[in-house]
């Protein structure tokens, strides 16, 4: 009876905890949304990252988690789900290039599109952050929305994802004369027209999603339950969280820029690194790439930094509505391993100009070939990442 | 004796009338207003083109009906560091749908930096009627005026551009010749004033450098913001005339303007040649030029040391 009574008034409190940050976040897109181009982005950036953080928290979202489920489970319904969201992105982000770069054989890139250089250094990158997701339990963006669950891993995961983005800095002037500058930049409308590239990304993903449905174990049926349980407290299935995250990502690249969530993260490294004398005065080419750009901070709010933010506080919201809330005190080999798996994460994305968002999500609906290579060696990476879980027992 | 003063205001007046009308008209001229152009954005004699600094600009959003030059490829010979060969020009033009008798309105972001230098390569290539629309890109967005993210194609135009008129722009020799002493006219610096003094080499976060520091001897520093009003209009020719007349630029010489790659120096260009009526040639090898060149004069006022800590 004390223990009902104890759920009650905290599910009471959730609520109202609930309300105050949905009212705090719309108060601050309305004080965002200044008659200005720049205020509309911002307020537009806020308020989707906030449904962004919505569709992972209740899809469960979460790179690592989906492909670990596969590797160990036989359960394909995430990767699916991933599969789905590249389908509505792919077909989304080519209706609208056709506005953009009407003849896409012109040698002209869709603006601001996630299309990065093809090298060794894209793989490396990609793998280590394959890596650092074994490490550290999930991706950057799974990490963020976590941070809206509580979670005692994500806060080291995060900080030390700084760290990464800050010793990639320091590596990248030679990395970029090895490899990177002669790296080709491919985008599949640019070889093949909208048409063709169409016709093969939709070719791979389906064959992709053939190979899921055959390898992966059917998953047991889940007992019936009333709508407010399906929407509140049951995971959302992943294909409708991938439905709803292609559809997010195509209005996010047609209002303000493609979807991505290590932006902000590698400018604060950037500009702290910078600010340490830690940092070559120039980061050749660097910034000459699309992708999770990380130019040094000019200003206070940027879009990504606000949609990181969103992410964050609209992931925060629906876990205190599902009760997936649960915040506690993280063990020391949990905060090791956060920060550990986090350097790699940021030392990966930094390399490979974007995550598992900017540049596997974005740049395979852009129809670039870094965002298939990205993926690629990501999977690997989780996959070696596995085996050391296995293999140190943990 | 009445009669007399009375026929002396009318007359004062007429010439102040005259004067001013045509001051106005001369504006009019190379200038629109954002006003103006929304109420003839469907006139099939005009065609709007945009020339941004930053890259997706137009893509993301434009004033519906316009097409893009991109100043890195279009307006440039992308191999020698030129402007673009008079036969890519009029390809470009052609192709969207300029043809001879065409009225070109040219905007951009940042103030018409990019705009003011595609006017003035409009002007190499004697091509009539080009003006720009005054307060530029930022001044369309705060009125918040119709934008579309739909590209417009025309009929292919038949334009047919003449020679460089190479009389507006002005080469390292003509520089040179000025410093020496051997050609007179008035060299103006748009750049800031750090860069002017040699405190600092280019614009931070800029990574065109020259190796050393400082400005043109003889050269005055006017920054470009000087010649815009606080929503990115030009000001009126009166206060132009004022601004340039405090350091000795009045049109009784000619006038050379750069910066540091020539592009925001096309904005001065515009303001004194187009606007004030003055003889200026646009210096397009800028300081990128002067600063790495090898044994010529450079005053370094701030005494700033390439290399050096």
């Amino acid at each position: 009876m004390l223990r009902t009574e104890a759920v009650q008034r905290s599910s009471w409190l959730s609520l109202v905890a609930a309300a105050l940050v949905v009212f705090g976040v719309l108060l601050w897109a309305w004080l965002l949304a200044t008659p200005t181009p720049a205020g509309r982005a911002l307020s537009f950036s806020l308020l989707s990252g906030a449904l962004f953080g919505v569709l992972l928290q209740r899809s469960r979202f979460c790179f690592f988690c989906i492909t670990r489920d596969f590797f160990e489970q036989g359960d394909a319904r995430g990767l699916l789900g991933l599969v789905t969201a590249l389908v509505v992105g792919t077909l989304g982000y080519h209706a609208l290039f056709g506005t953009f770069v009407p003849d896409p054989l012109s040698g002209r890139l869709p603006p601001d599109a996630h299309i990065g250089p093809l090298s060794w250094v894209l793989a490396l990158g990609a793998l280590v952050f394959g890596l650092g997701m074994a490490v550290s339990g999930s991706c950057i963006s799974a990490h963020l929305y976590r941070l809206g669950e509580g979670s005692p891993v994500a806060p080291f995961a995060l900080f030390g994802a700084l760290l990464g983005f800050a010793l990639g800095f320091m590596s990248w002037n030679r990395l970029y004369l090895l490899a990177i500058e002669q790296g080709p930049v491919i985008w599949l409308p640019g070889r093949l027209g909208y048409g063709g590239s169409l016709l093969l990304q939709l070719s791979l993903l389906a064959a992709l999603a053939w190979l899921l449905a055959r390898l992966g174990r059917p998953a047991e049926p889940e007992p019936p339950v009333s709508l407010g349980q399906a929407l509140w407290r049951r995971r959302w299935p992943v294909h409708i969280g991938g439905i709803l995250i292609g559809m997010l990502a195509v209005v996010s690249y047609l209002r303000v820029a493609p979807l991505g969530v290590t932006a902000e993260l590698g400018s604060l490294s950037r500009t702290a690194a910078s600010g340490l004398g830690l940092l070559p005065e120039r980061l050749l080419g660097l910034d000459g790439f699309a992708g999770c750009a990380t130019v040094v901070k000019q200003a206070l709010l940027s879009n990504n930094g606000v949609f990181v933010a969103g992410l964050v506080l609209g992931a925060w919201v629906v876990a205190l509505l599902s009760g997936d809330w649960q915040p506690r005190w993280p063990r020391l080999g949990e905060a090791l391993r956060g920060l550990l798996g986090g350097v790699m994460l940021g030392y990966g994305a930094m390399l490979a100009l974007g995550c598992t968002v900017g540049t596997l999500l974005s740049g395979i609906m852009a129809g670039a070939v870094s965002g298939w290579v990205f993926a690629l060696f990501c999977v690997l990476g989780v996959w070696l990442g596995l085996q050391l879980r296995r293999w140190g027992g943990w | 004796m009445r009669c007399k003063s009375l026929f002396a205001v009318l007359l004062g007046t007429v010439f102040v009338v005259f004067q001013a009308s045509r001051v106005l008209a001369g504006a009019a001229d190379v200038l629109v207003s954002t006003a103006w152009l929304e109420e003839n954005l469907d006139n099939p004699d005009l065609r709007i083109v945009e020339v941004s600094v930053n890259p997706g600009q137009f893509e993301r959003a434009h004033i519906p009906g316009a097409v893009n030059f991109v100043w890195h490829t279009d307006l440039v010979d992308p191999v020698q560091r030129d402007i673009a060969s008079a036969e890519n020009f009029q390809k470009l033009l052609r192709e969207a749908g300029i043809s001879d008798g065409t009225t070109v309105i040219l905007y951009g972001d940042t103030n018409n930096w990019f705009a003011a230098w595609g006017a003035w390569i409009f002007d190499v290539y004697a091509v009539p009627n080009v003006k720009l629309l005054d307060g530029g890109r930022a001044k369309w967005e705060d009125e918040s005026r119709p934008m579309t993210n739909r590209v417009a194609s025309y009929a292919p135009g038949n334009i047919t551009l003449g020679e460089r008129n190479e009389m507006i722009r002005a080469r390292l020799s003509d520089v040179m010749a000025v410093v020496d002493g051997s050609d007179q006219a008035k060299l103006v610096d748009i750049r800031s004033p750090d860069e002017y003094s040699g405190r600092i080499f280019a614009p931070p976060g800029v990574q065109e450098l020259a190796v050393r520091a400082g400005h043109i001897p003889g050269a005055v520093n006017v920054p470009w913001g000087e010649a815009v009003a606080a929503d990115g209009t030009f000001k009126s020719a009166d206060e132009l005339r004022k601004v340039y007349a405090a350091v000795g630029i009045d049109g009784s010489e000619p006038v050379i303007t750069y910066c540091r790659i020539g592009e925001r120096s096309s904005h001065t260009w515009f303001a004194l040649s187009k606007i004030l009526g003055y003889e200026v040639r646009n210096y397009d090898g800028s300081w990128t030029e002067y600063g790495n060149t090898v044994g010529v004069p450079v005053v370094n006022l701030a005494g700033t040391v390439w290399g050096g800590k």
